[in-house]
C-alpha cells in the first residue's frame, strides 16, 4: 500500500509544477506580447445605453421627447496632468477642483467607464472647446440624448443624475455612476417602464488601429429601449386649463375623467419647467425656483388644505346613510348660526337661512345645518365615513409621495388636547370641513367623480398603456382599484340634487356655472386657513351629458369665496369641454412608429418560452456584472 | 501549553509570512496612481486588524485544552449546520443567501462549515472497525448536508472544496485506491460524455485498472456499466435542459462565450499578469491595476496585481513560499499518529491547497472562474480567520502527538 502523504506529495508538486509551467508560458514566452496588449489595451467593456421611453398624451401628441445633447466624459486612466485638467474644467464648464477629486477618485473602486463630467452642454460651447481637446487626451465629448419637458408642469417630474445613496441603493438594478434616474412625478414613478435595459459591447482602441483578436463570437448585447408611456392627459384641454387659471393666484385645477378615473388636465400654480433640471442650475434660477411661493410644490397630491364647504356632501351622506335625517327632514333653524353648548357657532351667511332640508343645506351652502347635524353624529362613525369615502387616506394615483391629508377621531384629539377634551366643539367644525380636517386637491376630484359615476369611486391615474418596445395596457401595468362609495342609490341621488340645485336652482351658490348641452352639478367652498385671512377658495363639480363626463376640482390659495373666484375658473373648463366634446372624445389612430412596435411584439408574444428564457438569461449575466465588476 | 520540542515553528512561520505578503499585496492592490496623485482605500488597513484578531484566534485554539476542544466540534457543527439552514431565509444580496448581517459585519456560515465538516467526517470515518464501505458511506452523507445547504445559497463553487477535501480524507484513511476510483469515475464519465471517443477511451482505462486491483468480474462489470449508462444517459438530461440553463453550464467551462462577464476578467487578469513579464512593472505601478480594467482585484484576482507589479520572478516566489508550505503541512500529517488526526489535518490541507490552486489557476486561465479567494492573501475577514485556524489546529494535533489515547 502507498502511503497517504506520498500520494499528497505527489498531486501537490504535480499542481506546483502545472501553475509555474502556465505562469512561465504566460509571463515570460508570451510575456512580450501581453505587454504589447497592455499598452494598447482599450479593450473595455462600454455601456450603450438604453433610450428612455418618451411620454405622449391620450391623443399621442408628445409631452416629454427626448433630445439630442452634448456631453462631456472623462477617462480618468489618461489623465496625464491634473492641476492643468482641474483648472480647465474649472474656467469652462464651473467644474470646481473638489468635485473632480470627487469624481475622479472616490469612484475609482466603482467604475472603469467614462465619467460623465457635463453633461446639455451648449452646442457653440462645444465647437469652441473641441481643439482645446488636444491637449486632454481624456476628456471626450459625446452626442447623447436629453429629456425636453415640452409645457412646465408639476406631473412628469424629471430625470436628473444618478446620486450617491441612490446609486448605493441601485447599483443592483444595473445603473452606472453616470445613469439618469427619475428624481419626482412620472419619471419617478415609472423609472422601471421608462427605463429600458442598457447594453454592453467591447470596445478594442488600440493606438495603432490594429484589432486585437481577444474575443471571439458575439461581444454586443443589444440595449433595450424603454417603454413610453400614453397618458390620460389631454394636451389641449391641459393647455387651455392652464390658461384658465388666473395669473398670481396659487392653486390647482384638476380635470378627470368620471367613467375612466383617467386624469384629463393636472394643473398646480404657480408652475415650473422641469426642462430646467436638465442644465446646470444657475444660482439664479435656483432662488426663483424656491421662492416663497413655492413653485415646485405639486398643490394636486403634495399639499393638504381645510376642505371646507365642497366637505359638506360627505357629512350629509353620513347623515342619510345612519338615517339620521332623510330628505324632507328640517333640522334647527339657522340665525345666522347656532349655540352649540355655550359657544355662538356662525354660518357664513349672516341674515340666515332658516329651517332648511339637506338639498336646500347643500344649495345655499348653510352652515348651521351641518352643525346640528353633527351633533347627531359619532365621532368614531364620522371618521371612519370619511375612509372609506377615500378622503383623508391616499388615493393611490401613480405619483409619488401623495400626501394623505386627514381625519382625526377621539383618540387623536385625547392624545393631542388631553383627556378630558371637549369633542362636540371640534365635531362642529369638521362638519362644514373646517377644523382639522384636511383634504388633497385630488382627493376631492375622485370624490366628486365618484358621485358622479353613481358612487363607483375609481382610482385617479395619468397612465393610460405604454407603447414602443412593449405594449402594455393599464391594468397590466398596475390594476385600476374601484371602490363603491357608502352612500345607496336613493341617498346619492338626494346628494346630487342638491348638488344640481347648487348650479341651477335659485339661491344655488354657484348659479353661474352652467353649460349648454350639459347638467352641471357642484358644490363651492370658501375654508378658513391657517395661512392667511382670506378663506382658500374651492369649486368641485362635474357635468352630465347622456353619461356623466368629467369632474373639475379648482382649488385657489387665499384667493376667496369659491362661488366668486372658482366657480368662473371651473365653468370655463366645462364651456371649452363642451364646445371640443367630438375632438376630445374621438379615438385617437396609433400613429404608424407605435404600430409596427406593436406588430413585432404581438411576433415575440407568440414565442413566449423563449421570450422568458432570454430574460432569465439576461437577468444571470446582470447579476455576474453586479458581482464581480461594477460597471 | 506550547510543547517546544514538538510545535512546528516552521509552519507557523510560512503562515504568517503570507499572511504579511497579503497585506502588502492588497496595499498595492487598493492604490491608484491617477495623473501622479495617489489614492489609497483603506482595505490593508482592515486586512492588517483581520490578520491580529486571526493571529488571536490561533493563540486561542493552541491554549485551548485538547478534551474540550474535541467535545466542542460536533456540537459546533449542528449548530453551523443550523446556520445553514437560516441563512437561506436572509435577505439575497447579489441574487444568493449567503450572509449574516450583523450591525455591518458580515458572517458567512459556509466559511466555518468547511473546516467543521473537515473535523465531524474525520472523526465518523476513522472509527474503529468500520469496513471501507461504511467509511464512504458515512463520509459521504455527512458531507452531503452542508453541501446541498450550501448549493441552495446558492453557492457552487465553495462546493468543490468539500468534495476535494472528502476524496483527500478518505485517501488518508487508508481506504483501498480502486474504491476512491470507484467514487470518483461517475463524475469523470458526466466529464466524458462530451465524445464518444472520449467516453470509450476512459471506460477502456477504467476496466483496466480496475483489473488491475485484483477485483472480482462482477464488480468491474457492473461498475463499467454503470459508467458507460451514465455516460450515454448525459446528452439526454442535457437536451432536456432549458437554453439558459445549457448557456450557463457552457460559461461555466469556457468563460471566453461570455466576454462581457466571467470572460473579460478572465481575459483581463492574463493580460495583467502577462505583461508584467519577468521583473514586474515595479510596485503600485501595474498599468492594468491602475486604470481599473480588473475588477476585485484585491480579492479574487489579487494574484494578477501580484503578477502584474512583481512579474514572473514574484509570482514564482509566491508560488514557492505556497510549496513549501504545504510542503510542511503533508510532512507534518506524516508524523501524526492518531488516525482521526491525521485524515483531520489531510482535509485541512486538500481544503487550503484545492483553494490555492483554482485561484491562481482562475488568474492565469488555467480554470473556470468561481469565486474563490486566494488563502491568506486575498481580502477577506472570514476566510482569512477559518484559514488561520484550519492551520492552528493542524498545529495543535502537531503539538500534542505521541499522547497515544
Amino acid at each position: 500500500m502507498i502511503k497517504a502523504t506520498r500520494i499528497f506529495s505527489i498531486v501537490a508538486a504535480l499542481l506546483l509544477l502545472l501553475l509555474l509551467g502556465s505562469l512561465f508560458r504566460l509571463q515570460v514566452l508570451r510575456g512580450q506580447h501581453y505587454q504589447r496588449v497592455a499598452q494598447s489595451n482599450f479593450v473595455r467593456i462600454r455601456r450603450i445605453v438604453a433610450t428612455r421611453g418618451e411620454i405622449y398624451d391620450h391623443k399621442y401628441r408628445p409631452i416629454v421627447q427626448n433630445v439630442p445633447s452634448h456631453n462631456l466624459f472623462l477617462i480618468s486612466g489618461k489623465i496625464r496632468n491634473l492641476p492643468a485638467l482641474s483648472n480647465f474644467l474649472q474656467r469652462h464648464f464651473q467644474i470646481s477642483p473638489e468635485e473632480l477629486e470627487e469624481l475622479v477618485m472616490k469612484q475609482r473602486f466603482k467604475t472603469y467607464e467614462e465619467i460623465l463630467l457635463a453633461d446639455n452642454l451648449d452646442y457653440k460651447q462645444v465647437l469652441a472647446l473641441s481643439e482645446y481637446l488636444n491637449y486632454f487626451p481624456e476628456l471626450v465629448f459625446r452626442i447623447g440624448s436629453t429629456r425636453d419637458y415640452l409645457y412646465p408642469n408639476h406631473f412628469t417630474g424629471y430625470v436628473g443624475r444618478i446620486n450617491e445613496s441612490e446609486y448605493e441603493l441601485y447599483k443592483l438594478e444595473d445603473y452606472s455612476i453616470n445613469s439618469y434616474i427619475g428624481k419626482t412625478g412620472l419619471e419617478r414613478y415609472y423609472e422601471v417602464l421608462l427605463r429600458g435595459k442598457d447594453g454592453r459591447e467591447i470596445v478594442q482602441v488600440d493606438a495603432q488601429g490594429r484589432s486585437l483578436e481577444l474575443f471571439k463570437g458575439e461581444s454586443l448585447v443589444k440595449p433595450q429601449n424603454g417603454l413610453s408611456l400614453v397618458l390620460s392627459i389631454d394636451n389641449d384641454l391641459q393647455d387651455f386649463a392652464m390658461r384658465a387659471f388666473p395669473a398670481g393666484i396659487k392653486g390647482a385645477l384638476v380635470v378627470s375623467d368620471v367613467k375612466t378615473g383617467g386624469i384629463l388636465a393636472y394643473v398646480s400654480k404657480p408652475d415650473y419647467d422641469p426642462s430646467l433640471f436638465m442644465q446646470r442650475i444657475s444660482p439664479e434660477i435656483w432662488e426663483s425656483l424656491n421662492a416663497a411661493s413655492k413653485p415646485m410644490l405639486d398643490r394636486v397630491i403634495h399639499a393638504s388644505y381645510p376642505p371646507g364647504s365642497v366637505f359638506k356632501p360627505v357629512t350629509a351622506g353620513l347623515g342619510l346613510e345612519g338615517k339620521q335625517i332623510d330628505r324632507y327632514t328640517l333640522l334647527s333653524s339657522c340665525v345666522g348660526g347656532m349655540k352649540v353648548g355655550n359657544r355662538f357657532f356662525k354660518c357664513w351667511d349672516h341674515s340666515g337661512h332658516g329651517r332648511t332640508s339637506v338639498v336646500d343645506a347643500l344649495k345655499m351652502s348653510c352652515d348651521t345645518f351641518f352643525y346640528d347635524l353633527s351633533l347627531k353624529l359619532g365621532l368614531e362613525n364620522f371618521h371612519n365615513y370619511v375612509l372609506e369615502s377615500q378622503l383623508a387616506s391616499p388615493t393611490g394615483i401613480d405619483l409619488p409621495n401623495e400626501r394623505i391629508g386627514f381625519f382625526p377621531d377621539t383618540a387623536w384629539y385625547r392624545k393631542t388636547f388631553g383627556k378630558n377634551v371637549g369633542i362636540i366643539g371640534h365635531k362642529v367644525n369638521l362638519a362644514i370641513g373646517q377644523g382639522e380636517t384636511l383634504c388633497s386637491p385630488i382627493q376631492m376630484n375622485a370624490y366628486f367623480a365618484a358621485l358622479a359615476n353613481g358612487g363607483l369611486w375609481i382610482q385617479p391615474h395619468l397612465l393610460m398603456q405604454t407603447v414602443g418596445r412593449g405594449k402594455l395596457t393599464r391594468d397590466e401595468v398596475q390594476k385600476v382599484q374601484k371602490k363603491r362609495l357608502p352612500l345607496t342609490d336613493t341617498n346619492l341621488k338626494i346628494i346630487q340634487d342638491g348638488l344640481w340645485a347648487v348650479c341651477n336652482a335659485p339661491g344655488g351658490t354657484a348659479r353661474s356655472v352652467q353649460v349648454p348641452g350639459a347638467t352641471t352639478y357642484g358644490k363651492t367652498g370658501s375654508a378658513e386657513n391657517s395661512m392667511g385671512k382670506t378663506t382658500h377658495a374651492w369649486f368641485c363639480g362635474y357635468i352630465v351629458t347622456q353619461k356623466p363626463e368629467i369632474a373639475v376640482t379648482v382649488f385657489m390659495e387665499n384667493a376667496g369665496g369659491g362661488g366668486a373666484m372658482a366657480a368662473p375658473v371651473a365653468r370655463q373648463i366645462f364651456d371649452y369641454y363642451m364646445g371640443n366634446i367630438e375632438d376630445i372624445r374621438r379615438p385617437a389612430s396609433i400613429p404608424a412608429q407605435f404600430r409596427t412596435a406593436e406588430d413585432d411584439l404581438e411576433g415575440l408574444n407568440g414565442d413566449a418560452e423563449g421570450g422568458d428564457a432570454h430574460d432569465a438569461s439576461d437577468t444571470d449575466t446582470g447579476d455576474r456584472h453586479d458581482q464581480s465588476q461594477e460597471i | 501549553m506550547i510543547n517546544r520540542k514538538k510545535f512546528d515553528f516552521l509552519l507557523l512561520a510560512l503562515m504568517l509570512l503570507l499572511i504579511i505578503l497579503g497585506c502588502v499585496a492588497i496595499y498595492t492592490a487598493s492604490s491608484t496612481l491617477i495623473g501622479g496623485q495617489m489614492s489609497t482605500q483603506n482595505y490593508w488597513w482592515k486586512q492588517i486588524i483581520f490578520s491580529v484578531l486571526a493571529i488571536a484566534a490561533v493563540v486561542g485554539v493552541l491554549y485551548l485544552p485538547m478534551p474540550v476542544f474535541e467535545l466542542f466540534i460536533l456540537p459546533a457543527f449542528i449548530l453551523n449546520i443550523l446556520a445553514l439552514v437560516a441563512v437561506l431565509f436572509t435577505p439575497a444580496v447579489n441574487g444568493a443567501h449567503r450572509w449574516f448581517n450583523l450591525g455591518g459585519i458580515h458572517l458567512q456560515p459556509s466559511e466555518s462549515a468547511k473546516l467543521l465538516s473537515i473535523l465531524v467526517v474525520a472523526r465518523y470515518i476513522s472509527k474503529e472497525g468500520l469496513n471501507e464501505y461504511k467509511q464512504m458511506f458515512y463520509g459521504f452523507f455527512i458531507m452531503l448536508v452542508p453541501i446541498a445547504l450550501i448549493m441552495m445559497e446558492p453557492d457552487f463553487g465553495s462546493t468543490l472544496l468539500f468534495w476535494a477535501a472528502l476524496i483527500t480524507m478518505l485517501v488518508a484513511a487508508d481506504l483501498p485506491l480502486f474504491l476512491v476510483l470507484l467514487l470518483i469515475s461517475p463524475v469523470i464519465s458526466v466529464v466524458a460524455s462530451v465524445h464518444w471517443l472520449v467516453i470509450l477511451v476512459w471506460n477502456l482505462l477504467l476496466i483496466y485498472l480496475l483489473i488491475r486491483s485484483r477485483l472480482s468480474w462482477v464488480t468491474i462489470t457492473v461498475a463499467s456499466i454503470v459508467n458507460v449508462f451514465i455516460s450515454l444517459i448525459m446528452p439526454v438530461f442535457w437536451v432536456g435542459l432549458k437554453d439558459y440553463q445549457q448557456n450557463r453550464i457552457l460559461t461555466f467551462i469556457d468563460p471566453t462565450r461570455d466576454p462581457l462577464g466571467a470572460g473579460y476578467q478572465i481575459i483581463q487578469a492574463k493580460i495583467a499578469i502577462g505583461s508584467g513579464y519577468l521583473n514586474g512593472k515595479g510596485w503600485l505601478l501595474g498599468t492594468q491595476k491602475n486604470m481599473n480594467f480588473l475588477p476585485e482585484h484585491h480579492t479574487d484576482f489579487i494574484f494578477s496585481v501580484i503578477g502584474e507589479e512583481f512579474g514572473f520572478l514574484g509570482s514564482s516566489l509566491i508560488l514557492l513560499v505556497f510549496a513549501l508550505f504545504f510542503g510542511r503541512l503533508i510532512f507534518g500529517i506524516g508524523q501524526l499518529k492518531v488516525r482521526e488526526r491525521k485524515v483531520a489535518a489531510s482535509g485541512i490541507m486538500a481544503y487550503l491547497m484545492f483553494q490555492s490552486f483554482i485561484n491562481i489557476g482562475m488568474n492565469i486561465g488555467l480554470v473556470p472562474a468561481t469565486g474563490i479567494p486566494l488563502p491568506f492573501i486575498s481580502y477577506g475577514g472570514s476566510n482569512l480567520l477559518i484559514n488561520s485556524v484550519s492551520v492552528a489546529v493542524v498545529l495543535k494535533y502537531l503539538n500534542e502527538r505521541g499522547f497515544m489515547k
